[in-house]
């Protein structure tokens, strides 16, 4: 809908609006930008500027504890991400497009993850690995301990319903038409899966992708209750240095953190203008 | 019936030869009911190969469910679907010998117009050289040279139908069901698809069931149309008996415009008006028996008052309420004793037009009356 | 039309087949399974991780907490869930309370004029302008966050401004404000979006029409583009009050130790003073007053999260 002069309010409440949009901008970019300005500031004390240089992001990739962190993050970040896209976008592709017994309650079971604060998520994943860790003790006689695998699985845990979400919304909007024409052209039912409802829907289940991608790599709190010594992601990482105090090595690996995603956004967005469907 | 056998392909002589009693489509005792709603009731149903078939009824009557069933997207309650006399149960779309057009085209948007229209040769894992060839046959069948390599969206709404017509026939189905494939369309478009699509059926010959709620559509198309309402089958015959015969109130309601009259039969090809004058109908109504008068407003002339009739000619009067200019035609509101008579008259000199507020005669030829008794 | 029908209907029929009734209910059997087996990944993985240690967690705040802090399964007692009504937990529950409140409060006064703006811009600069607000908000929380401690600190820019400015050094950093600042900078977006959304969805031919009956600007407003923009509005509170009510990581960085919120006291409980029914018990209760407050807005109509 095209907006018209008549939604435009005009004189001084115009000018207020404008006036408050800028203002959120600056408020939204400014602190992202002295961060990164501050990330090339030589000197040990954080908030006083001497020249410009490199120096700490050279000693973040010195740094073992980072780069380590860094490795799991990405390890527990892609793992997670690849199973939840897979169970999020079947948990959808039954939601959306099918009735079974037991729907409804899945409907909940995959919408609760969401609604749930991350402590209390953080605290349920901890008590069930104590819980479980001695049960299989007892059972099997091996001695578990949390660590990147308990990790991995608390974050599929959350991801999976981000993943159902995005992917139902854009199931919600495919016309069944088209599954039904793919059906009636003599495709089976994973033909029309695979070369109909899939490319379709990809979008979104790049989407949810991202999504999980995004708050995996974000996550503290559940991340921080379900590590073991050594497999710290690095959000923990840098959230425990944080805690200690602002250092010049915080605003590097920030830095970077931030371009990341970033950067990860700029290209969805690219895919997203290049989705299938346009001509 | 005016069932042609067209030059088709030799697949549907060869079983014409064989089963001459074995029809293309044959619904027997269907039902179908979502959840308590029943969709459509008790469906019989035989459309002959080779037939332009339309299933003609207002929104909601159970057509396009019916027309889902035979596709195979919907699985019936109760009844038996056979295609050339093959029962198909639960057989899956994708493994019956038809194929549809949408009402919505539902045209793979991802995919240009050749893919589009080589999808269903793909599935069935036709040589590449074979598709090519098919698929170029069918682009120039339905006119779309130059085309190919569009997305739908890049299409207008005829060009998008015209896809959509390619997509399913490049499979030589051997039954092509249409839902509602001009709805979206806008007048002149619709009027030159109506013939362009009778023709192409002609063409190819294969059996067309095509589902409506407009009943000009149908009557253009049709070799035969079924009318239905509320989950029935009211009424199955050529485009003709279904308007000059009509054999429901419902039918003669529904196609074109219908005056009905209230009357008891007297026997001997009379009837009684509910105001006590007399009119001739056809006979076959025994006497005593409640019936309804359907004229159409076509079949009735205006003529001045008091003009006498010619013997045998039915003739009332009453005062013209309303004129309505038509440009070809003047349609005339005329109240007579309790109801309200409209008549169509050709916009030509040698008929003599009156004012609203005079008095005329209605004058029509016993014949033309259908007479419905309900 | 009212006219009933005798004629039976017509067409030829078939002679009498066996007709199988259960047909029909085999296809909606097949169909259940095949959503069922799609079902089945999600439903095992949440069942076993999910729904079993939420379970857990409710078991626990049962549970008694031995002296050494460890948790005693096996002697249940209301223990924990009397602790809610300790007023040190009352004074931290409140002050979250509040605290998120305060941060929706800002959001929405923020966040509306911001999203009708953008939302009635037109098509091209609305894209730009939405990325604008994409971009920052898939950004890395934490780190969104500790900008604002970089900003905020005492020796920080903002510090510095008010003190050549003649004010003295601000000593926002480690206060309540400073908690607010972080919480409305990491949850402006979740606020903004949906009311763009309900904006953007709108049809302004009943601004238009409102115009042309006789309203003037703000009575167009307050009588046509308010009411139908609420659902937006429900959304977007919710998701700025639930993440700040359960705050943990903003607290943290920019609140101090006397700061304390819920998030940081129930992560508190398992962290250091090790009394995991207490924990327990706590984050049940947040979460089902998140429950709440999300049924509430199912309840108003909304739809989407």
């Amino acid at each position: 809908m095209r907006a018209g002069d008549a939604v435009r309010p005009r004189g001084p409440a115009q000018r207020v609006l404008a006036a408050n949009t800028w203002a959120v901008y600056v408020f939204l970019y400014a602190p992202i930008l002295l961060l990164i300005v501050f990330s090339f500031n030589d000197n040990r004390i954080v908030g006083v500027w001497n020249t410009a240089s490199l120096r700490w992001y050279r000693e973040m990739l010195d740094n073992a504890a980072v780069l380590n962190a860094l490795r799991n993050s990405l390890i527990v970040a892609l793992a997670s991400t690849a199973v939840s896209t897979v169970i999020g976008t079947a948990a959808a592709l039954a939601l959306e497009r099918f009735r079974f017994p037991g729907r409804r309650v899945y409907d909940g079971l995959v919408y609760l993850p969401v609604i749930i604060p991350d402590v209390t998520m953080a605290v349920m994943m901890l008590l069930f690995f104590v819980e479980a860790f001695v049960i299989v003790q007892a059972v099997l006689g091996i001695s578990p301990s949390l660590g990147i695998p308990t990790i991995t699985l608390s974050h599929i845990a959350f991801n999976i319903s981000f993943v159902a979400i995005v992917v139902r919304a854009r199931l919600a909007g495919l016309d069944p038409a088209l599954e039904e024409a793919a059906a009636d052209l003599y495709a089976s039912r994973w033909q029309a899966f695979r070369r109909v409802t899939l490319p379709l829907i990809m979008p979104g289940v790049l989407g949810g992708a991202l999504l999980a991608l995004t708050l995996s790599l974000d996550d503290v709190v559940v991340t921080s209750f379900v590590a073991g010594p050594g497999s710290t992601t690095l959000p923990v990482y840098v959230f425990g240095l944080v805690r200690r105090g602002v250092t010049p090595l915080i605003n590097a690996v920030s830095t970077v953190m931030l371009v990341a995603s970033m950067l990860l956004v700029l290209g969805s967005l690219l895919i997203q203008r290049r989705s299938p469907d346009r001509a | 019936m005016t069932t042609t056998p067209s030059p088709a392909s030799t697949a549907t002589k060869a079983s014409e030869a064989l089963a001459v009693s074995t029809a293309a489509v044959e619904l027997a005792e269907v039902v179908k009911r979502f959840e308590d709603v029943t969709a459509v009731e008790r469906l019989d149903l035989r459309v002959p190969d080779g037939e332009f078939f339309s299933l003609l009824g207002p929104s909601g009557c159970g057509k396009t469910t019916t027309l889902r069933m035979i596709a195979g997207l919907e699985i019936p309650t109760e009844g038996s679907v056979r295609i050339f006399g093959e029962e198909m149960g639960l057989r899956p779309p994708n493994r019956r010998p038809v194929n549809t057009v949408f009402q919505s085209y539902a045209l793979f948007p991802h995919m240009t117009v050749e893919q589009n229209i080589a999808f269903g040769l793909q599935m069935r894992r036709t040589a590449a050289d074979e598709t090519r060839r098919r698929v170029a046959e069918v682009i120039e069948l339905v006119r779309l040279g130059g085309m190919e390599r569009r997305k739908p969206q890049q299409l207008s709404g005829g060009q998008q139908q015209r896809v959509a017509l390619g997509r399913a026939l490049v499979n030589q189905p051997k039954v092509l069901l249409l839902d509602e494939p001009l709805g979206a369309l806008d007048l002149k478009l619709r009027q030159a698809m109506q013939l362009e699509l009778k023709e192409l059926q002609e063409r190819v010959g294969v059996t067309f069931v095509y589902v409506t709620h407009d009943q000009e559509e149908a009557l253009t198309m049709s070799d035969r149309i079924g009318v239905m309402d509320a989950g029935r089958l009211l009424q199955v015959g050529t485009p003709e008996e279904i308007y000059e015969h009509p054999r429901t109130r419902m039918v003669a309601d529904f196609i074109g415009q219908t005056n009905f009259l209230a009357a008891v039969a007297q026997g001997q090809g009379e009837a009684r008006l509910a105001d006590g004058r007399t009119v001739n109908v056809p006979p076959g109504s025994t006497s005593g028996v409640a019936i309804t008068l359907a004229l159409r407003p076509e079949k009735l002339s205006v003529v001045p008052a008091g003009e006498p009739s010619p013997s045998g000619a039915n003739q009332l009067v009453g005062v013209v309420e309303r004129r309505v200019y038509l440009g070809s035609s003047l349609t005339y509101e005329v109240a007579l004793e309790g109801v309200t008579l409209r008549v169509r008259q050709e916009n030509t000199p040698s008929v003599a037009q009156c004012r609203e507020g005079d008095r005329v005669g209605i004058r029509w030829d016993p014949a033309s009356t259908t007479v419905l008794e309900e | 039309m009212a006219s009933t029908v005798s004629t039976p209907p017509t067409g030829t029929p078939a002679s009498g087949e066996a007709v199988d009734p259960a047909l029909e209910r085999a296809a909606e059997r097949a169909a259940a399974r095949r959503g069922a087996l799609l079902a089945l990944p999600g439903f095992v993985y949440l069942g076993l991780f999910f729904a079993v240690p939420l379970a857990i967690v409710f078991v626990y705040s049962f549970a008694t907490r031995s002296s050494t802090g460890r948790t005693i399964l096996g002697e249940w007692s209301l223990r924990s869930y009397g602790r809610l009504f300790d007023p040190l937990v009352g004074g931290i529950a409140w002050r979250s309370l509040w605290i998120a409140a305060l941060a929706t409060a800002i959001c929405l006064l923020v966040g509306y004029p911001f999203a009708y703006f953008i939302a009635t811009r037109s098509p091209r600069v609305r894209g730009l302008l939405l990325v604008g607000v994409m971009i920052p908000f898939w950004s890395n929380f934490l780190v969104r966050t500790y900008a604002w401690r970089l900003l905020l600190g005492s020796d920080g820019p903002l510090s510095q401004l008010t003190d050549l400015a003649g004010l003295g050094p601000s000593r926002l950093l480690f206060t309540p404000t400073a908690v607010l600042i972080g919480l409305v900078y990491g949850f402006l977006p979740f606020m903004v979006l949906p009311l763009y959304a309900a904006i953007e969805r709108m049809d302004f031919g009943l601004v238009e029409a409102a115009r042309d009956l006789y309203a003037s600007g703000w009575k167009a407003f307050r009588h046509v583009t308010w009411p139908l923009s609420r659902p937006g509005v429900v959304a977007g509170s919710i998701l700025v009050f639930i993440p700040s009510l359960g705050a943990y990581v903003t607290p943290e960085i920019l609140g101090g130790s006397r700061t304390t919120m819920l998030g940081s006291f129930i992560v508190r409980q398992f962290l250091s003073a090790r009394d995991w029914p207490f924990g327990s018990s706590l984050s049940f209760v947040v979460m089902a007053v998140m429950l709440l407050a999300t049924m509430v807005y199912f309840r108003v109509g909304g739809k989407t999260l």
